[in-house]
């Protein structure tokens, strides 16, 4: 990269089913820990990028009333919609073309405000599968699910060791949404089926919740900070529309992962990161998240959730905060990914803190079977 | 939605509905502050400790300060003119005000005109935007001195604040 670009401060709140405050208050909650977080103020931020969805904001140019709330006022300030792992890509470029040097990165969705599941139906094909009317994010991601599972002899039993997995881990993140330490493989397996093989306990919840964070250039990130976490590498990439495409891999996934690794001079995903934090928004997709990242060779998923490597005492932890099964407040859900990246490298997960992390994987997604997809290799300790 | 309407030389035209259903947005207990105060006939602004500014009908957050504006300040219900626009002639069903059809209500008659308003309020810092009435349309200026048209009778809802009118 052109400039060393990192991460000096976050905030998240606590994610829940239906918070009891309102979009702009809980988004100037967040933004306003995240620069107490870094110790910076509100001035010294030269750019805001926002994410969210005009759908499920309930607007359109959604991000109009919330300039005062993540700091834009008279600010340069901009935003995507999807997920807040592609506004922090848009921050990211703004730092590197030099023009800005301290961006405010904000994603958020209330999910009680409107059903997501509801909103994905619109993102289908007008002309066609939205006439024939069978097809939402929940049985697309079923069939993709039986597609996985009977190419590579996946059972639901590996999906449910996947929800049983995230959720305990969830249970010890206070930020979660999702907690249940006592869940069990039986409890997941007999939850309520939406498509089959789809039961509750495989998707991940509908949350409210926002996130932030700041990102700085090296000579900024190491007046502001003693503990900068640098992007390493990133990696975006696009799949076809959902009929074109190949659904029972994760292609565009990959890509996205080798393009981060290469920047990052990342060669053997496994041994080289020391944990991922990925959003799986249905407990099969984690499985085919692993052989997308490289973690394993492909159909092996299973034998990562099997053996336990995953677990966050394992070899290889992938999302020790519960990951989108423990919340999903839609468009924040990648970002939060990011932040609790960072959090593992500086030591401030606390209660489910994994040992040593110098360098960790986040990843983000949006569209119906993770149509899209971005990665984020972070580095710690000077790195 | 579900069949062809229109041909034409190289596309299909091809209905569909957008009706994605209701919303429930979370909404400020402040709007609540806001109509009581009406009910008494008294303009209720949020105050910004940090920079002093009041701002009518109220809001949480001050963006210049980057804080919650956590005091209130009854305004005057005497204000300026800060700027106007004149409709042409209503009809009904030309415009909805408080959801409603001023022409049906009777509070403007069929061919007159309208003139939406921003009013800065004496001792607030905003534009609040309201309808003047009981005018002269071609009397109208920037600066105009105007008071609250209150309703007859208030009953702690939005439209207890009927527009404004010449002092």
């Amino acid at each position: 990269m052109i400039r060393r670009v990192a991460i000096v401060g976050y905030a998240q709140s606590h994610h829940q089913h239906n918070m009891q405050k309102t979009r702009e208050d809980m988004v100037f909650e967040v933004c306003k820990e995240a620069l107490h977080h870094a110790g910076i103020l509100r001035e010294e931020l030269d750019t805001v990028i926002t994410a969210s969805t005009d759908f499920l904001d309930g607007r359109t140019i959604s991000s109009v009333f919330l300039s005062m709330a993540v700091g834009a006022f008279l600010k340069d300030e901009s935003k995507v919609e999807e997920d807040g792992t592609f506004a922090l890509y848009y921050a990211l470029m703004r730092i590197l073309a030099g023009t800005h040097d301290v961006a405010l990165v904000e994603a958020h969705t209330q999910g009680s405000t409107f059903n997501p599941h509801q909103v994905t139906f619109y993102t289908l094909d007008p002309l066609f599968d939205r006439q024939i009317g069978v097809l939402n994010d929940i049985a697309a991601a079923a069939l993709q699910a039986r597609m996985y599972m009977n190419r590579y002899s996946v059972s639901e039993e590996h999906l449910a060791m996947a929800a049983v997995k995230n959720i305990t881990n969830a249970a010890e993140n206070p930020c979660a949404h999702r907690k249940m330490p006592d869940v069990s493989v039986e409890e997941v397996m007999s939850s309520k089926v939406f498509y089959d093989p789809i039961r509750e306990l495989m998707m991940s919840p509908i949350s409210d919740g926002a996130c932030a964070l700041i990102l700085a250039s090296e000579e900024r990130a190491k007046e502001i900070t003693d503990k900068p976490v640098w992007i390493e590498g990133v990696g975006s990439c696009q799949d076809a529309y959902l009929r074109d495409r190949n659904i029972q891999n994760l292609d565009s996934l990959q890509m996205a992962a080798r393009t981060a690794y290469k920047m990052a001079g990342v060669k053997e995903p496994f041994s080289e990161l020391d944990v991922a934090e990925v959003s799986e928004k249905f407990a099969h997709e984690e499985l085919m998240i692993y052989e997308a990242l490289g973690l394993c060779q492909e159909g092996q998923g299973k034998n990562l959730i099997e053996r336990g490597t995953t677990r966050r005492d394992g070899e290889m932890p992938v999302n020790p905060s519960g990951g989108a099964l423990g919340a999903d407040p839609v468009c924040a859900t990648g970002l939060i990914r990011v932040i609790e990246a960072a959090k593992q490298i500086r030591g401030e997960a606390g209660g489910y803190q994994v040992p040593d992390v110098r360098r960790a994987l986040a990843h983000g997604q949006f569209g119906i079977c993770a149509q899209k997809n971005a990665i984020f290799i972070l580095g710690g300790n000077g790195s | 939605m579900g069949y062809v309407k229109e041909e034409r030389p190289t596309t299909i035209s091809v209905e569909g509905t957008w009706n994605i259903g209701s919303y429930h947005y979370k909404g400020s207990k402040l709007m609540e502050e806001y109509v009581k105060g009406l009910k008494q006939k008294k303009l209720i602004g949020s105050f910004c400790p940090g920079c002093g500014k009041v701002i009518v009908p109220p809001r949480n957050l001050c963006g210049r300060c980057h804080r919650i504006m956590d005091r209130r300040k009854i305004v005057s219900n005497r204000g300026t003119i800060t700027c106007f626009i004149v409709t042409p002639p209503m009809e009904k069903g030309k415009l909805k005000v408080l959801g409603m059809d001023p022409v049906e209500t009777g509070l403007i008659k069929e061919g007159e005109v309208v003139i939406p308003v921003f009013v800065k309020f004496d001792g607030s810092d905003s534009n609040t935007d309201t309808i003047l009435l009981n005018v002269d349309p071609k009397a109208v200026h920037i600066g105009m001195r105007v008071k609250v048209l209150w309703a007859k009778e208030p009953q702690g809802a939005l439209s207890d604040f009927e527009g404004v009118e010449p002092v």
